[in-house]
């Protein structure tokens, strides 16, 4: 602790902490404007200077950390003069187009220079003429940029796309693509977002509204486990059309990040009146059903509805994907003697060491991405990742990968955690276990060998605050149950805190609430947003329509066991599942009426629909929802010898969705590109015969598809990736995520 | 001194304008009076003011010039507000006023914008170029006043009949023997672009692994921060991108695309720091280049010299694949003789000599005979333990035998070892020899403690002595005792330093009756090396320096035979790592030229690089402004004595990323611009 006065008031700074960041908690206010609390400092503005009583000249408060005692002054006359003069030059032939540029209304620009009181342009220097640049959903122009850095340091230090850079110039200075002449990147649009002007803009935003016309809905982004905060930003669609549309999705980026698919994956909405007759017949039908099946793109509250209906008719619940989550979590709690795990995303950007293993993290989750990011850059975190494919986005991030054969998870996290038990205090039970593990067999039949163990232990032997990522590649295979033990091994004797990436936004919160039955199929089955005798939702071709998930208010359980709550952004005319409850004798209000009754034995705390925060404060504290409670269970569970390791032979797929694709909603979304080719090595292609550009035909156990095959020069290997966002009910989640195929080819592209 | 018509650099106030010859008052600063052997200078113009060399210097196109500078030097720049939008302001108003076109209130909208950049720039360039520019403007206020009054032009404003020559440096920048560009790598550092970081290394200096761990860095000598609190820990955040490259798997970051080869050759004899240089830049220039080693291993004294646990050989490695990632030809256990360098002659373009200073010198006792068993050249000593330890090459039978070893590699229990010495090489002897698990190691150095810790560092010094090291200082071995060829003991002398009762420096005296007999089984001679020089063709008649390594003027580094060059030890006499760099740095570039030409030229950076040597940018009496003292040094954490002494791991972690951010926060970004007009 660092005790030091601002403007003679004692403040106090903890290790680390900068002038600025102690003066803002205390509730100091220093003009920035190119300072963002998630990222280093970008040092541009100047405007953060103060004076000291230990300088003679001005010192930047965004960088610099107070000494002891130290006096600061963060206004007088002499500061005002040059941070008035700063915005005189900042205003230097600022293009007067306030008019028509996004920003308006809500550009820090505006707001310092009238802040300033800077009424004329005061210098001069040539005019430059500089070209708008168009990089697909993101336009650029430079003679509005003020070259404050934030973009570049967020694409680099949060994101980890290092897409753009700062072409040096002087008055020249730009933001250019890095190492490409176009864009290249995963297009998260968080860098529209820092942008405090209007010079990087979404291009289909782009002069179709102003700041200040548009209401904000605070919301969680619907589309993968990682609950995101953001903004539905809507207005009336037309002068013609009085309705609401979103128009684009914001973020309270000085906290928060958000993905591509967040960003511009909004428009996912659909539009239904009430049909009374088609109302009935599904009224009869799940009075007739043996079950529901549905999919985890649900609320906590339509969750609660569901169970409730099985509570009353008796119906079975079929969420695969979910049981899975369940059965894994159950076997997880057996060992750690917790209901959940300890992990969170700010455990892994805060981490220095991170294990991932058995997922495609960058695209499953980009939170997680982002998070690891966080940690490689600001932490030098040692990022080891173990898969049996490799992931080019996550080259800057990762430290050590470690390729395994597709199938022998059991046999990778039983080495993995002897090589992290080895030296924890651990029963001789346990010790013998790991002692007895039959090293030589698993290490040739995953391929992986004890160097690379040795390699891990080492590369994070100095490390303090490790975590350990399991994808969702681990939660539908055979041995699950055992992998969930081992990894609780990990978690309970080790330093290490797990996080598990569930895959939809509320698989964590289906598997909590609902008594789910094991899918046996069925001549009566509903689907709600899943297969079905009959369907309703709002993902695929329904008999029944009901609100998309930006219509609907409610809560989600992310991976960090956050309750978060959702809004309304554009209102929904049809029937609601609530509706269907209230017919069949399952009676609220509301179906946020639900909220309350949340299941308080699965952690949940009774609060209210209308009592959950829904922002982060201005030092970024999270109000959102609430934390679910980690309660004790009983600790009975007992590690099961590993089985055989199975082998993949031949041509294999992997189910992983491109770049901002994650679901039916996003598949139906007006600006996300719509990859949809099975793309594959060189070598797949040799193995599978066929070249870029044929027309395939894919066997699966149990369905048949037809693609086109592109080569990827990305890629290694005999395994291909399918996407599976544009099947309406895909089986991403809910089977094992590689499968062995049959390909045929049907002819070619052209 | 530097004779000048005017100057006001570091504050002085030299005006001799108008005076007569006698009344004439020097600058006490070695200003660049003559820019090259073609041109004289007429004036000089930079961070901390201005001189003027002519009487005829248009002061106004001047102040244009430098001006603009500092939009052309736009990598340091354009980093802030004040520094971009006022540097440009400065020159469209310094401009406007140099055609005629200015008004009365240009001069004041100058001072304002001035003082906004001197106030709040985000570095010293910004902060900096305005001091000239003011002084220009105060002294000479009437050319000034005079393009604006009259709407006339300045008047050499529409002449071409001046060269303006500008160079970025900075005080590290400016200390470092290779040069580099200090700042733009702590910058990537804080700004955690790691790629940029190492790539502003690697313009320079290839080895940035190595560099960052054993480098004597004489740049921290001369960081501007110490006139604040302490320098910055410069050196070991050359890591840091290092790392990131090595970590990741990427390929190699190099400074800039390599050229297509331009189908020229050039030799380069001996594969250590300088040669690795060398190849590197003739290499990125598109140059074809063998380089010829003697050992069977890369790297020369970094490898087989420098201890692992200081020097991980991995690491060095590395920087070796940098290199050889070029296309760079290596050809080991290849000594090359005269013959072959004669054959050279014809085979290659041109040829670079980087072989070292491989020969141990004496330590002129008595009885001092080679032949002696337990008498052991420190190179010798040195080659014996790296090549085993770092390569699994065992030391030869007639080795063994030689040096009374009991295995195939060097094993020194229940020895005595003593060492004669003071430089680094010594500390590496002492330091492997506990590593070797002797019994005793004994370090005999002719001056006291603060001059050991000068000559190395601090904390190998301390390092060594929590190993056991023990040191006997003001003390030399006079006599070797031997029985049948064996060593048995040695003779020391001690001496005391008597001061100078004429106030001159003290000196070593002898004190008789203090010398005692030592035991010992080794004596390790680690005073010097000296340069094997055979390979050189004796009728070529290469000159040679008085300490008998290869002459050049020091610059060019072309010998006294056209086409031959020279760098490193071998042209120095043993000296660092990073000044081998740098001068294999310039040799290359002069020697990329000249394969082209038959040219010996500098470009106009490297003069400015050596003027601004001489003037040395470094101001240690300087004030420091806008920064706040007393953030301390970060020290990264080292290994305890007993995690280190049997073993050869690395001693330094180094930086933890948060150790290395809150570093790199500290560095002032202390670029200048200095121009000299010709």
């Amino acid at each position: 602790m660092i005790n030091f006065t601002i403007n003679g008031q004692p403040v106090i700074a903890s290790q680390g902490e900068t002038i600025l960041q102690a003066a803002r908690k205390a509730g100091f206010y220093i003009p920035t404007m190119c300072y963002l609390e998630k990222t280093t400092p970008c040092a541009s503005c100047r405007l953060c200077v103060v004076e000291t009583d230990k300088t003679d000249g001005l010192i930047l408060s965004c960088q610099t950390p107070p000494t002891e005692g130290l006096g600061v002054t963060i206004n007088s006359e002499r500061l005002e003069q040059e941070r008035t003069n700063i915005m005189r030059l900042y205003d230097v032939n600022h293009p007067l187009e306030c008019g028509v540029c996004d920003k308006s209304g809500a550009c820090d620009l505006q707001n310092k220079t009238l802040e300033f009181g800077v009424s004329a342009q005061h210098f001069s220097a040539k005019e430059q003429h500089r070209k708008i640049e168009h990089w697909g959903l993101i336009n650029y122009d430079p003679s509005l940029c003020i070259l404050c850095e934030k973009c570049v340091h967020v694409c680099n230090e949060i994101i980890g796309d290092d897409a753009i850079t700062l072409q040096f110039g002087g008055y020249k200075s730009a933001v250019i693509p890095k190492n490409s002449e176009k864009l290249d990147c995963t297009f998260c649009g968080e860098c529209i977002a820092v942008c405090p002007v209007g010079a990087l803009v979404s291009s289909e935003f782009q002069y179709s509204a102003n700041a200040w016309e548009l209401t904000q809905v605070p919301a969680t982004c619907a589309h993968c486990s990682a609950g995101c905060s953001l903004m539905y930003e809507v207005k009336h669609t037309s002068t013609s059309n009085a309705s609401d549309r979103i128009y684009r999705v914001t973020n309270d980026f000085e906290h928060t990040t958000l993905c591509g698919a967040g960003r511009f994956g909004f428009d996912f909405d659909h539009q239904s009146a009430k049909d009374p007759a088609e109302f009935a017949k599904a009224i009869t039908a799940i009075q007739k059903a043996d079950a529901v099946r549905f999919n985890s793109l649900i609320t906590n509250e339509e969750a609660m509805i569901l169970q409730r209906l099985k509570e009353k008719l008796g119906v079975k619940l079929y969420n695969e994907e979910a049981r899975a989550y369940q059965n894994f979590m159950s076997a997880y709690s057996s060992i750690s003697g917790k209901t959940g795990f300890g992990g969170s995303l700010d455990a892994i950007s805060q981490s220095d060491a991170i294990i991932v293993i058995g997922g495609r993290i960058s695209t499953d989750n980009p939170a997680v991405r982002y998070a690891m990011t966080t940690a490689a850059r600001h932490n030098g975190a040692k990022v080891v990742y173990m898969h049996p494919l490799e992931d080019e986005l996550l080259q800057n991030v990762v430290t050590q990968f470690v390729k395994y054969e597709v199938g022998t998870e059991e046999g990778v996290v039983a080495m993995l955690a002897k090589t992290l038990l080895s030296h924890e205090d651990i029963s001789e039970e346990v010790r013998a276990y790991f002692d007895g593990l039959d090293e030589g067999y698993l290490c040739a039949e995953s391929n992986v060998g004890d160097e690379e163990y040795a390699r891990i232990a080492k590369s994070i032997a100095r490390s303090k605050r490790k975590t350990l990522v399991l994808g969702s590649d681990l939660l539908h295979h055979n041995r699950a149950m055992n992998i969930a033990r081992l990894c609780a091994m990990i978690e309970t004797y080790t330093e290490f805190s797990v996080v598990v990436v569930a895959p939809s936004v509320n698989t964590v919160g289906v598997s909590l609430i609902c008594d789910l039955d094991f899918d046996k199929g069925g001549d009566s089955v509903i689907g709600y947003n899943a297969a079905g005798n009959y369907t309703m939702g709002s993902i695929g071709e329904v008999m029944l329509n009901l609100p998309a998930l930006n219509s609907q208010e409610g809560t989600f359980v992310n991976i960090n066991y956050q309750v978060l709550p959702t809004n309304v952004a554009v209102a929904f005319r049809g029937y609601t599942l609530n509706d269907i409850a209230n017919e069949l004798g399952v009676n609220a209000q509301h179906t946020i009426d639900y909220t309350a009754a949340l299941p308080i034995t699965k952690g949940f705390n009774g609060s209210s629909f209308d009592n959950l925060g829904n922002f982060y404060t201005s030092l970024g504290e999270d109000t959102r929802g609430y934390l679910l409670e980690n309660s004790d269970v009983e600790a009975n569970g007992i590690l099961e010898e590993v089985e055989n390791l199975p082998e993949f032979n031949g041509t294999v797929v992997y189910r992983c969705n491109p770049v901002n694709q994650f679901n039916g909603y996003t598949a139906r979304t007006a600006q996300l590109e719509k990859e949809a080719a099975l793309r594959g090595s060189a070598q797949f292609a040799a193995a599978a015969k066929i070249g870029d550009g044929d027309k395939i035909q894919i066997e699966f156990t149990g369905e048949t598809q037809e693609r086109i095959f592109k080569l990827d020069a990305a890629l290694k290997g005999t395994i291909a990736l399918i996407p599976a966002y544009d099947v309406a009910y895909g089986a991403l989640n809910e089977q094992y995520r590689f499968e062995k195929v049959k390909i045929m080819k049907m002819g070619s592209e052209s | 001194m530097s004779k000048v018509y005017f100057s006001t650099w570091r504050g002085e106030q030299i005006n001799n304008i108008g005076k007569s010859d006698d009344a004439w008052e020097n600058s006490a600063y070695n200003l660049p009076l003559e820019y090259n052997e073609h041109a004289h200078s007429k004036a000089f113009i930079g961070w901390d003011g201005v001189a003027l060399f002519n009487p005829d210097v248009d002061v106004v196109r001047l102040a244009t010039e430098y001006a603009a500078q500092y939009q052309v030097y736009s990598e340091a720049c354009g980093r802030c507000a004040p520094g971009r939008w006022g540097g440009r302001i400065l020159y469209d108003l310094l401009d406007k006023i140099a055609r005629g076109e200015g008004a009365v209130s240009d001069m004041e909208h100058l001072k304002e914008v001035s003082k906004t950049m001197q106030e709040t720039s985000k570095c010293e360039i910004g902060k900096t170029v305005p001091n000239p520019l003011l002084d220009l403007m105060t002294h000479f206020e009437s050319e000034f006043m005079a393009c604006i009054e009259n709407q006339k032009p300045s008047k050499h404003y529409h002449m071409e009949d001046t060269n303006y020559i500008a160079k970025i440096t900075a005080p590290c920048m400016d200390a470092c023997p290779a040069h580099v560009d200090i700042p733009a790598y702590i910058e990537g550092v804080r700004d955690l672009r790691f790629d940029d970081s190492l790539m502003a290394t690697r313009q320079t200096m290839p080895l940035a692994h190595t560099c960052g761990r054993v480098c004597p860095h004489p740049c921290e000598t001369e960081c501007r921060r110490t006139n604040l609190d302490e320098p910055i820990s410069i050196m070991e955040l050359k890591r840091l991108g290092a790392d990131y490259e090595t970590d990741h798997g990427f390929g190699f970051f190099h400074p800039s695309e390599q050229k297509a080869s331009i189908g020229k050759k050039v030799a380069v004899i001996g594969a250590g720091p300088a040669g690795l240089t060398g190849a590197y830049y003739l290499a990125l220039d598109g140059i074809d280049v063998d380089v010829y080693e003697e050992l069977p291993v890369l790297g020369g004294e970094v490898a087989v010299g420098v201890p692992e646990y200081r020097m991980p050989i991995d690491k060095y490695n590395q920087d070796i694949e940098a290199v050889r990632s070029l296309g760079v030809n290596f050809i080991t256990n290849t000594k090359v003789t005269a013959d072959m360098m004669r054959q050279f002659e014809n085979d290659y373009d041109a040829t670079l000599v980087a072989t070292g200073t491989r020969i141990s010198k004496k330590v002129y006792c008595d009885n001092e005979r080679p032949e002696i068993q337990g008498y052991w050249g420190a190179i010798d000593f040195l080659d014996k333990v790296n090549l085993q330890v770092k390569y699994d090459i065992m030391v030869p039978e007639a080795d063994q035998k030689r040096h009374m070893l009991p295995a195939d590699f060097v094993d020194l229990t229940g020895k005595t070892l003593v060492c004669v010495g003071g430089g680094f090489t010594s500390m590496d002897v002492v330091r492997c020899a506990i590593r070797a698990n002797a019994k005793k190691v004994v370090m005999l150095y002719r001056r006291d403690e603060k001059t050991i810790i000068k000559n190395t560092t601090y904390e190998e010094y301390h390092e060594a002595v929590e190993e056991g090291v023990e040191f006997i200082f003001h003390s030399a071995v006079a006599k070797m005792n031997d029985e049948n060829d064996v060593l048995k003991s040695l003779i020391v002398d001690r001496y005391e330093l008597v001061p100078d009762p004429n106030g001159g420096r003290p000196n070593l005296e002898k004190i008789e009756g203090a010398s005692f007999e030592m035991e010992c089984d080794y004596l390790i001679p680690a005073v010097s090396q000296s340069a094997d020089l055979k390979l050189l063709p004796e009728e070529w008649e290469i000159e040679r320096t008085s300490w008998a390594t290869i002459k050049t003027n020091g610059k060019d580094y072309m010998t006294s035979r056209k086409g031959i060059f020279a760098a490193g030890d071998c042209e120095y006499g043993p000296m660092t790592i990073v000044n081998a760099v740098g001068q294999a740095k310039r040799a290359a570039s002069v020697m990329s030229r000249y394969v082209v030409s038959g040219e010996i030229t500098l470009s106009d950076d490297e003069i400015m690089e050596d003027h601004l040597r001489k003037l040395k940018v470094y101001d240690k009496k300087e004030k420091i402004q806008g920064w706040l003292p007393g953030l301390p040094r970060q020290h990264s954490e080292v290994l305890t004595v007993d995690e280190r002494r049997d073993n050869n791991r690395e001693v330094k972690y180094g930086f933890t990323q948060e150790e290395a951010l809150a570093e790199a926060e500290r560095c002032m970004r202390c670029y200048y611009i200095a121009m000299v007009a010709h």
